[in-house]
């Protein structure tokens, strides 16, 4: 899976982050190195593993829905500048 | 710094306040913090007024909590409402806890006293404490080198003698790796015993709280008092606490060890020397000492670097400058806000903000994330089998002992082989422990490594702390 610049600057776009000329070289090196390594994974056979999301599934609480009927209260009481039935935030644009 | 059963003992027969106590702490953090740089704020104010309260508490005859006037760190990346914690990154340079997390709730209920938040990696992303925006921390047992990472600012308070307890976060081996360089005893317990809530998140299947102390009976006991069910943390694990330090046994008749066979090929041979003196010592212990195979293992480190950079890129999608972090001056239109907001992260986040990002497209999903996925499992299966054959494993904890500030910086291959023992820990779910054993020829401390199956934390805290004792 060679890496290329491209690769580099789709995957900062993908994560809305700015990465200058000069990073987007180094981490094209690093990334090269990293995945050339990474790449030792493939040998292995994997065929018939089935992913288990949870080893320990004994241990942990039913997963059954609950329901805050307080939570929109105790959100709105997080902001202190509220009218009208809105919350003031922070200017973004 | 005495330790904490001296420090309880003290105060609890009046030879000693818990103020006095917190200003002898807060002293040597004044004398060594300058050089050592561990801690990044220090909470002295309400550090004095926890240990007046825990003082009145005593004074009116009130039952004091398992970890009265102790003084304990936390690292920058826990909670701990109206305090700032800056996962030592520009982009929450001025966040304020509005919460305090499970842990620190818990250590507070204990009577314990929070002294301040320490140094590390930024965002918990490196093994040699050199990525934190507030600079490096220095090993206290040789300033010119690390003290591993990326909990190094915790390793070197406790290492420095300016807390007798610090907490700190492992994700691939940021409490071992630095308790290991530092010549402390470093716990993490297995996936789920400690309460996440209030931790910010690197990697959510791998990150675990975990304690440093300079000796393993301090860890247990703080161990035992953060443990537990949280209904916060649905990850949590719906299990009775034991008593660590009440199950320790004077020796370790009945114990078997495994030791994993590909741990030691191509070993330093310092580090491979203690490790067998360690078992060494095991057998006379009691223990029985057994050559075992794990072998997908060794494929812990390439699986790590996947798994948790992709989750990493998810969870820090969240620091965009409108939900949390730095926010941007004048972007022009929404998408540059973000990009210039984002942009504040440092090189080591960034970088694997880009693998995760990149290991989960459409294009590289299957042969990347999903088959790391899939040999992490085999990994599991692999810790499954051996304690099935044997109740702990004794492994190196690093390659390496603490190496000289500046080193392994640009190549990243040689700084991820730094958790190449750890993370199978982090990969597999299980407790592990560093307990240190010896030094290597240039009188640097070395540790070896516990490992154990989850909640039976008991087996490794045991069997460090016969180990211990045969230094």
């Amino acid at each position: 899976m060679p890496i290329t610049k491209q690769d580099v600057e789709l995957a900062g776009k993908l994560a809305k982050m700015h990465i200058s000329p000069e990073e987007s070289d180094m981490y094209e090196a690093q990334l090269k190195e990293l995945f050339n390594w990474v790449q030792e994974l493939s040998a292995i056979n994997t065929d018939n593993v089935k992913l288990t999301n949870v080893n320990q599934a004994a241990h942990i609480r039913p997963d059954v829905p609950t329901c805050n009927e307080n939570l929109a209260a105790q959100l709105r009481a997080e902001f202190a500048n509220q009218a009208q039935d809105c919350a003031k935030v922070k200017k973004v644009l | 710094m005495m330790t904490v059963s001296e420090i309880i003992k003290v105060i609890s027969n009046g030879e000693k306040t818990a103020e006095q106590i917190t200003r002898e702490s807060l002293a040597v953090i004044a004398q060594k913090n300058p050089e050592i740089n561990a801690f990044v704020e220090v909470f002295e104010q309400d550090a004095l007024a926890q240990a007046k309260a825990v003082d009145e508490k005593r004074a009116r005859g009130e039952k004091l909590g398992a970890l009265a006037g102790v003084p304990v760190a936390i690292k920058d990346n826990i909670l701990y409402k109206g305090h700032k914690a800056t996962c030592c990154s520009k982009m929450l340079a001025n966040y304020v806890a509005p919460y305090t997390s499970t842990v620190v709730e818990k250590l507070l209920a204990a009577d314990a006293v929070i002294i301040g938040r320490t140094n590390m990696d930024e965002f918990a992303m490196g093994s040699s404490n050199q990525t934190s925006v507030y600079g490096p921390v220095k090993n206290p047992v040789d300033t010119e080198r690390v003290p591993g990472g990326s909990s190094g600012g915790s390793a070197a308070a406790v290492a420095a003698g300016m807390v007798p307890l610090a907490l700190g976060t492992d994700t691939g081996g940021s409490v071992r790796q630095p308790a290991s360089f530092c010549g402390i005893v470093g716990v993490k317990p297995g996936y789920g015993r400690i309460s996440r809530y209030g931790i910010v998140a690197f990697a959510s299947s791998a990150d675990q709280v975990g304690v440093l102390a300079a000796n393993v009976a301090d860890a247990a006991l703080c161990l035992e008092v953060i443990s537990g069910k949280d209904v916060h943390d649905s990850t949590s694990l719906e299990a009775p606490v034991p008593a660590y330090t009440k199950a320790f046994t004077p020796d370790l008749k009945g114990l078997k060890v495994g030791l994993p066979k590909g741990f030691l090929d191509g070993l330093y041979e310092d580090i491979k020397e203690r490790l067998l003196a360690a078992a060494e010592e095991l057998k006379k212990l009691g223990a029985e000492v057994i050559d075992v195979d794990v072998p997908y293992a060794k494929y812990s480190a390439p699986v790590y670097y996947i798994v948790t950079s992709a989750e990493a890129s998810s969870n820090l999608g969240r620091f965009d400058g409108i939900r949390y972090g730095y926010s941007a001056q004048n972007a022009p239109d929404l998408n540059a806000y973000y990009e210039d907001s984002r942009a504040l992260f440092g090189v080591e986040v960034k970088k694997r903000i880009i693998i995760g990002t990149y290991a989960l497209t459409s294009k590289r999903y299957e042969e990347c994330f999903l088959k790391a996925m899939k040999v992490r499992e085999l990994i599991r299966q692999d810790f499954k089998k051996v304690f099935e054959q044997v109740d702990v494993l004794l492994t190196p904890t690093s390659p390496t002992t603490a190496f000289r500030l500046g080193k392994n910086g640009k190549n990243p291959i040689s700084l991820y082989l730094a958790d190449l023992y750890t993370c199978p820990g982090n990969i597999g779910g299980l407790a592990g422990i560093n307990v240190p054993f010896g030094l290597d020829k240039k009188g640097l401390p070395v540790g070896v490594q516990f490992y154990g199956p989850i909640l039976q934390e008991e087996k490794i805290l045991n069997a460090a702390h016969c180990l211990e004792t045969r230094v």
